[in-house]
């Protein structure tokens, strides 16, 4: 597909993500001036409907942006900013400039004292919550989803990493809330957790890119017993299996991606983050055998890209929590046949 | 990197009014069909049905109405092929002809081939097979002996084919053969179409597999005289031909449908009452059908708009075998319940079938090893 904000993005994270700004990242340091530029380039309201003051940019495309950042291992939050702002612009909250984050809510309790919401509770793993403005989550009052809108600054935040070091932040929350910072979401496409779950998922597909493009250059530099490694028929189904797996990864965010604001989203969010999770171990462990002992160090780029997927598969929901999910579907699904939910599971319908 | 991307199928490619009338006409033709015979898949053979289906219309779909066809896209013979599939319905009889021979002829024929013959399989009426596997040549395709002399009138053929599927039945092969000599490997290679009912000196007899099925055949050409009107497209092309046709050959929804009765079975006695381990396994089956069905109606939807998705291709014949050969371990992780061959109860009779069955997916149509090889060189490895 060709895409100009791909382009703009692909140029952007090619010139200034290196492996040492990965480095400084996962040691604690907010690459500042790369987001000032992502801000610039107005790569953080591709998901904004163009009413809303986004770019009018075709979601399935927007969402592409998550997964070139995920083929670069970009350290922030640019995934997350995406659906922050799409989702605080379907519920007609004000965009806030600055990085956004987004978290479950399910934990949280959103109750009216007098005549104020006022939400509390506690949030586990907020994605780089320590270097957000705010945080948007999802939480039901009375059966009925809202989306909040939280300033970090009234927040406890305790720091955690994940496996690649990116903030994984532990968030209390006790906050009374205006009507600027809270409203009804204006449709469920299954609250923040299937969002989170959509561009872990893209971020994957991406990430397993990079990964097999690695392997493949590895493979034909390192010679070994007098000839590229790449040479030899076990590493050539390595690489097979390898691109095979990247290959359905992609299908499967990119389905889910195409279904963004349909019925179907329910459905291919659950078969995208399952399916992607999977190839993540497969690849991973693929990846790390063709490099040998030099991709199991610090000093090689690999674990940049391999620590991610591993980490992203256990958000918004682990591959045991969506397969369950989509085989309670399957299992209780009304048709006929199994097929037949097959068939209905990814037709495009209008979200009600 | 391309060879990862597979475009969404176009918008409409449900085509949702074609699937349920296939649905209404199988629901009718298949009501008594049962399981262990759905469990056949594709090799089911029902010439009675491959015309009632041709009726339809449902044959020869994508060919051009001036040869019988119905000048329909690939995605919608998509949707026909995978309700047959799912269904279990037998199709064998015409399914060769309308993948490949039928687009092959339609590409490479002459006139008088293509007005001779491509109107009989769009009318379902036509039964082909492949002659590529010969005894020393397996996956070396290139190391094929069956020759052709050119002699008056036409060629003199002699060599063995084996594994050939359903000759014993079929009206017509299509045989690579070398027709000349040449130091490239691929080069001195045609196809000649071959008239099965109406030649003289072809002596076809039954292989018979570990199942105890008849499919395979050995075809044995011996001083067999074929005239100069079978050759099919050029002479000396005859590798590059057989190259084209293996997209429509490793793309379909064969290629990951071949074990469905038995998910159908599976899934009929877990819906009652499934633990949480049963269900994230049918939630980890549907996942993957999901996405190899995106990725192989991405292919028909590539192969619609002229493109060669060879590599693509042979991606989806990869993962599709290893998907469909992984059924019945599954089954058997989810319910204990013992494979009878021929048993009266269907979910048994169909673990059995597909059991002996499955070893077959990764062989046919390209070994896991040869399609990893293509994947592996189209992955850049120098």
């Amino acid at each position: 597909m060709e895409s100009m904000i791909h382009d703009m993005a692909e140029r952007l994270f090619r010139d200034h993500v290196s492996h040492g700004l990965r480095a400084d990242a996962a040691a604690g340091q907010c690459p500042e001036t790369l987001w000032t530029r992502i801000e610039e380039a107005g790569l953080h309201m591709a998901l904004v409907p163009e009413k809303a003051g986004g770019f009018g940019v075709p979601a399935a495309e927007a969402l592409g942006l998550v997964r070139i950042a995920g083929a670069h291992g970009l350290p922030l939050p640019l995934a997350e900013t995406l659906i922050a702002n799409a989702v605080l612009a379907g519920a007609g909250l004000a965009l806030p400039r600055g990085r956004l984050t987004i978290a479950e809510g399910v934990a949280l309790r959103l109750e009216r004292r007098g005549g104020a919401l006022h939400t509390s509770g506690h949030m586990a793993m907020v994605p780089f919550a320590r270097w957000a403005d705010r945080i948007v989550t999802i939480a039901a009052l009375d059966g009925v989803d809202h989306v909040l809108s939280l300033p970090v600054k009234d927040l406890t935040v305790t720091p955690a990493q994940d496996l690649a070091g990116m903030p994984r932040d532990d968030v209390a929350v006790d906050l009374a809330l205006t009507d600027a910072d809270a409203a009804p979401a204006h449709r469920s496409m299954g609250g923040m957790r299937g969002l989170g779950a959509l561009v872990r998922s893209l971020a994957t597909a991406g990430a397993l890119e990079t990964i097999l493009r690695m392997s493949v250059e590895y493979a034909n530099d390192r010679v070994q017993f007098g000839r590229p490694i790449g040479k030899f028929q076990s590493i050539q189904q390595y690489l097979a299996t390898l691109a095979g797996e990247t290959a359905a990864a992609r299908a499967a965010a990119e389905m889910a991606a195409g279904s963004y604001d349909t019925a179907a989203f329910a459905l291919t969010v659950a078969a995208a983050k399952s399916r992607s999770g999977e190839a993540a171990q497969t690849v991973g462990a693929l990846a790390h055998q063709i490099h040998g002992a030099i991709g199991y160090t610090e000093e090689h780029a690999l674990h940049h890209f391999t620590k991610r997927i591993w980490s992203w598969q256990d958000e918004f929901g682990t591959e045991l929590d969506w397969n369950r999910e989509l085989g309670r579907a399957a299992l209780s699904s009304p048709h006929d046949t199994f097929w037949h939910f097959i068939t209905d599971s990814t037709a495009q319908g209008v979200l009600t | 990197m391309t060879l990862t991307a597979f475009p969404p199928p176009p918008s409409g490619a449900d085509h949702n009014d074609l699937r349920q009338e296939v649905r209404a006409f199988l629901a009718e033709e298949l009501s008594d069909f049962p399981p262990e015979k759905r469990a056949k898949s594709w090799n089911g053979f029902s010439r009675d049905f491959s015309r009632k289906l041709a009726q339809r219309g449902w044959v020869g779909m994508t060919f051009p109405e001036e040869y019988g066809g119905h000048a329909r896209s690939a995605l919608e013979r998509y949707v026909v092929s995978e309700e047959l599939l799912a269904a279990g319905a037998p199709v064998i009889a015409h399914w060769i002809a309308d993948r490949q021979s039928g687009p092959l002829i339609l590409a490479k024929g002459t006139e008088e081939q293509k007005r001779a013959i491509v109107p009989r399989i769009a009318a379902g009426e036509l039964c082909f097979c492949i002659g590529m596997s010969e005894p020393d040549s397996g996956s070396d395709l290139a190391a094929t002996r069956t020759v052709a002399t050119e002699v008056e009138g036409g060629f003199r053929v002699n060599g063995t084919k084996v594994w050939t599927t359903y000759a014993h039945v079929a009206d017509y092969m299509i045989l690579f053969c070398r027709t000349g000599k040449s130091d490239d490997r691929h080069g001195g290679m045609s196809q000649l179409l071959v008239d099965l009912k109406a030649t003289k000196n072809i002596q076809i007899s039954p292989i018979i597999d570990m199942a105890g099925e008849h499919h395979f055949n050995q075809v044995i050409f011996d001083d067999t005289f074929l005239p100069s009107d079978a050759l099919l497209g050029e002479k000396g092309e005859g590798w590059s031909q057989v190259m084209s046709e293996l997209a429509f050959e490793r793309s379909g929804p064969e290629r990951f449908l071949s074990s469905f009765a038995l998910i159908e079975e599976l899934i009929r006695l877990l819906r009652q009452d499934a633990t949480e381990a049963q269900q994230a396994e049918i939630g980890r089956l549907s996942a993957h059908l999901m996405v190899l069905r995106q990725m192989s109606r991405s292919v028909a939807g590539m192969l619609n708009e002229g493109k060669n998705p060879a590599l693509q291709a042979a991606i989806v014949k990869d993962l599709g075998a290893l998907f469909e050969q992984d059924i019945p371990r599954l089954a058997r992780s989810l319910i204990s319940r013992p494979a009878v061959p021929g048993g009266r109860d269907s979910y048994a009779a169909v673990l059995a079938y597909t059991e002996l069955a499955v070893p077959s997916f990764s062989l046919r149509g390209g070994t896991r090893e040869i399609l990893r090889g293509i994947i592996a060189r189209g992955l850049g490895l120098r």
